[in-house]
């Protein structure tokens, strides 16, 4: 088929399928390409593929290590004395108020920078040891980054060392482990990595069957920025589209979410067997779009065919 | 991505603690983005050494040109201009020397949670796996065909998930260019890689 479904050619609405996925699209251009999708069974073939094909790019993504990391925030932190210790003209730094004198400045650098220096390499080789001193006291027993944060010279010559330190550790056991459940639900609410809020939900997906993750899945799938996750955590609730709390997340998202692919995928999972009795939500959610003039052709034309099923008018009352 | 939106509302109060040199702000600054920088310079860059480049010098620039950060874009675009500029820097003396690599070569390879998480449906079935690691090959080998401003900007959208109005800010240009750009980024891959799917 090249033309006769809206108002483009199948060459023109195929050219536009990478950017209806980045839901990149004007609202006319969507519309055309929704339009011409509606009628045309070739073309929505074509578009899984090209799901498919946007799917298979994340198998890519190269996830830095933890000790890249931390080795990064080390040099960093080394590199940042270095030019505290000799400051450019316009700043006056914490480095300035804390020596508070010229003349301590190179003495005061290099006790830091050996200190520090010391405290990021020999800290956990000291938690290797049995001993009972402070550093014991302290739960310091895992490999950590440490940093000195402040020095202070106290009493009977010792000194005093704030550290500013991040442990690093590695946990395995099953999903169902309580601790591991814990740290998987504490993660895919982590707000500064969408991968591993996107991994962990996968994780997830499998253990939708218990309460507590499914309403991890439901929030994600309400708030999460990226798109990538609430798909993800909807795919874990597919298999409980029948739960009242289920349902209504997916009618929010039908009302709500901006993702055109998301929006269609809930508008399938809730009207699979809607029925007007038992769904009365359902219905009164797709009255709600057609009433506003839903602009998502797909979307559009199953609420009206569902609503048309349920003998239900395509208003609110 | 920039902060989510509680932590959004401290961050003018961060940066400007930080532009009076609050060194804990500062640090606060790094530890909010550095993640994420070092995931785009990983990816692009497929080498660990680079990617660490990139991180220390994106940083100390940072450090030292925040006393001129006047909040006109905000610090997300403006961080990310420092590192896409640097990443471009070193893809294109790498197209230059010919030298693209398309698999990762480290002392330690870096954390692929594709490998680390197991997939059900592939787990199991060695067909399905060698499928699945034919399918990264092509699809690595097909980025590497890209120019270094169109990786860029693929790199931008499909994995930091960020909009074409803001990566056009990012790289200094409007939407429209950042779209046309994404486009023939698709294009070239879809030509890559169409007998796959």
């Amino acid at each position: 088929m090249s033309k006769g479904h809206g108002e483009i050619t199948c060459a023109a609405a195929r050219e536009q399928f990478a950017m209806l996925l980045y839901a990149e699209l004007s609202f006319d251009e969507e519309e055309r390409v929704e339009s011409h999708l509606d009628g045309c069974a070739a073309c929505r073939d074509a578009l899984e593929r090209e799901k498919a094909l946007h799917a298979a790019f994340d198998q890519v993504e190269t996830e830095p290590s933890p000790s890249l990391l931390r080795e990064c925030r080390e040099d960093l932190h080394a590199r940042l004395l270095e030019e505290e210790a000799a400051p450019l003209p316009r700043q006056i730094g914490w480095w300035d108020r804390f020596i508070g004198g010229l003349t301590l400045r190179p003495v005061g650098a290099l006790a830091l920078v050996v200190v520090g220096f010391l405290g990021a390499r020999l800290t956990p080789l000291l938690n290797l040891g049995n001993g009972s001193g402070a550093y014991q006291a302290m739960g310091l027993t895992e490999p950590q980054t440490s940093r000195v944060r402040y020095v202070e010279p106290v009493s009977g010559g010792r000194v005093q060392i704030v550290i500013d330190e991040t442990r690093e550790r590695v946990v395995s056991g099953p999903l169902d482990d309580q601790k591991i459940r814990a740290l998987l639900l504490g993660a895919a609410k982590d707000p500064s990595d969408p991968g591993l809020r996107a991994e962990t939900m996968g994780i997830l997906n499998t253990r939708a069957q218990s309460a507590d993750v499914r309403d991890v899945l439901i929030y994600a799938l309400g708030h999460d920025q990226n798109a990538g996750v609430r798909l993800k955590a909807m795919e874990g609730l597919k298999a409980f589209a029948r739960e009242p709390n289920v349902r209504g997340a997916f009618s929010q998202v039908l009302l709500s979410d901006l993702n055109p692919g998301l929006r269609t995928q809930a508008i399938d999972l809730l009207t699979e067997d809607a029925n007007p009795i038992v769904d009365r939500q359902i219905m009164e959610t797709l009255q709600e779009l057609m009433e506003r003039g839903e602009q998502q052709g797909y979307v559009r034309e199953r609420s009206r065919r569902v609503l048309e099923a349920m003998h239900a008018s395509s208003e609110t009352y | 991505m920039p902060l989510p939106s509680g932590v959004q509302m401290d961050e003018t109060a961060l940066i400007r603690a930080a532009q009076d040199g609050d060194h804990a702000a500062f640090e606060q600054l790094v530890r909010a983005y550095d993640q994420s920088v070092l995931r785009l310079a990983m990816n692009l860059l497929k080498s660990r050494e680079d990617a660490r480049d990139v991180y220390q010098e994106a940083f100390l620039r940072v450090f030292r040109n925040l006393h001129s950060f006047r909040f006109d874009c905000s610090f997300h675009t403006w961080l990310y201009r420092i590192v896409t500029n640097l990443c471009l820097d070193h893809m294109r003396k790498r197209k230059v020397r010919k030298e693209e690599p398309t698999v990762v070569a480290t002392a330690e390879e870096p954390f692929d949670r594709l490998n680390a998480v197991p997939e059900e449906r592939v787990q199991g079935d060695p067909q399905r796996s060698l499928f699945s690691g034919q399918v990264r090959k092509r699809i690595k080998e097909a980025l590497g065909e890209l120019s270094p401003r169109e990786r860029m900007v693929f790199e931008l959208r499909h994995y930091q998930g960020l909009r074409l109005r803001r990566i056009g800010e990012i790289l200094g240009t409007t939407e429209e260019a950042a779209k046309n750009c994404l486009f023939r980024a698709t294009q070239k891959m879809r030509t890559g890689l169409g007998d796959l799917i």
